[in-house]
């Protein structure tokens, strides 16, 4: 076992603590630095798995995700995304593939579960795009704090527990619109929907 | 430039990985060529890490680091990844090399149509795409259930407007619409067809509930 680094509590700044030891890991395979990264997303890593339903399943998620960590570190751009989103995409693509195994047959997948899940972007390395994701992740992080009890309730259950809009009225026992204007109304304080769009 | 996009609710069950294959196929094609949507996708997966860091840690126990190095260890294919491996297009992946010599059926008048609902085993929709030719009128048609429909070649137009490559439709009972075809190309559109009806049995191989 290595020993632990003493970590920030909360990440901030343009690089933030967690995305600083990713690229360590990437850059120069750092064991120390990829524990400590397993000490503080192992335990949140766990949490998700057992939410959606893998609870027998949930060591196995989180070991899938770390050997993938490990795997792609050297693809890790801390200027496109920061550690806590591109590992949370990780977890994401490495639950749909464990599922979608599961209840496989023996007809063979014609696509993988990364050319759904996985998105390519042709302007990805323009400076505008990832100065706006940067932000974005400090904006979310910052404003999530403000939105009340009942949108953070539903905005919980679609991404932890994996449950459609439907799911969630019928499980909160709300009407399907409640469900959406409430979406809606966080999204915006958000500042996910930019700008209006055709819905 | 795409005109017509999935709504942020779409894309907020995109990024938190709950749509079914074939309509996650759908969203991954028009991100694919709209930086519009995939910068909400980002934020949102930004919300999704930061759901995630808010909610309750379970413990895990500190042998399973020592089993993730030891399987890194003994294992020549899991070495860190120098460069990312060219690929194919999604499409090319799904459907081979030219989309317009597929096997396609000849249907009604200038409407050719080709189901590959096999291509996505365990899910309960029908996928299938149409060809229009070009400057061709489909018949008048309303939907069963919601049919959520991606332009991949061409371009059409109905009352609703005019729908570019890679432009995202969602129709559902309510929409009678009666497509045309625009400009030089036949219009080719995938489209997935939700099942009105919920099943019971989860990974039964579903009869198709539709009739086209």
């Amino acid at each position: 076992m290595t020993t632990l680094d003493q970590q920030p509590a909360r990440a901030e700044g343009r690089k933030d603590p967690w995305s600083q030891l990713l690229v360590k890991v990437g850059k120069s395979q750092d064991r120390q630095a990829y524990h400590s990264l397993f000490e503080h997303f192992a335990p949140q890593l766990k949490y998700y798995a057992m939410a959606n339903g893998m609870a027998s399943h949930a060591d196995e998620l989180v070991q899938e995700v770390f050997v993938s960590i490990w795997r792609k570190a050297s693809l890790y751009d801390w200027q496109k995304a920061a550690a806590s989103t591109w590992i949370f995409t990780i977890a994401r693509n490495q639950r749909i593939d464990m599922l979608r195994k599961m209840r496989r047959t023996s007809v063979e997948m014609a696509v993988e579960t990364e050319d759904l899940w996985q998105i390519p972007g042709e302007d990805d390395n323009q400076p505008v795009t990832s100065l706006h994701r940067l932000m974005s992740e400090r904006r979310v992080r910052e404003s999530l704090s403000q939105l009340p009890e009942d949108q953070i309730t539903v905005i919980a259950k679609v991404y932890m527990e994996q449950k459609s809009h439907q799911m969630v009225a019928d499980e909160l026992n709300i009407p399907l619109g409640t469900v959406k204007s409430r979406v809606r109304l966080a999204l915006s304080k958000l500042k996910v929907i930019l700008q209006d769009q055709n819905v | 430039m795409t005109r017509h996009h999935p709504d942020s609710l779409s894309l907020m069950e995109y990024s938190a990985g709950n749509l079914s294959e074939p309509h996650a196929l759908c969203i991954r094609l028009h991100l694919d060529k709209c930086s519009h949507c995939r910068h909400q996708v980002d934020t949102l997966d930004s919300l999704g890490a930061v759901m995630m860091e808010q909610q309750p840690k379970v413990s895990v126990s500190g042998a399973m680091f020592d089993d993730i190095l030891a399987r890194i260890d003994s294992s020549p294919e899991l070495k860190p990844q120098a460069t990312v491996q060219p690929k194919t297009s999604l499409l090319q992946k799904l459907l081979g090399e030219d989309i317009n010599n597929l096997p396609w059926k000849r249907q009604l008048g200038d409407v050719s149509v080709l189901d590959i609902t096999e291509k996505f085993p365990g899910q309960n929709e029908q996928v299938v795409l149409q060809k229009l030719v070009a400057g061709g009128k489909a018949p008048a048609h309303t939907h069963r259930g919601t049919e959520t429909t991606i332009v991949l070649q061409g371009m059409f137009s109905d009352q609703k407007g005019v729908f570019n490559q890679w432009d995202f439709v969602v129709l559902n009972e309510q929409d009678e619409h009666k497509p045309i075809a625009l400009g030089s190309d036949d219009c080719i559109t995938l489209s997935v067809l939700s099942a009105p009806l919920k099943l019971t049995g989860t990974f039964t191989r579903l009869l198709n509930p539709f009739i086209r």
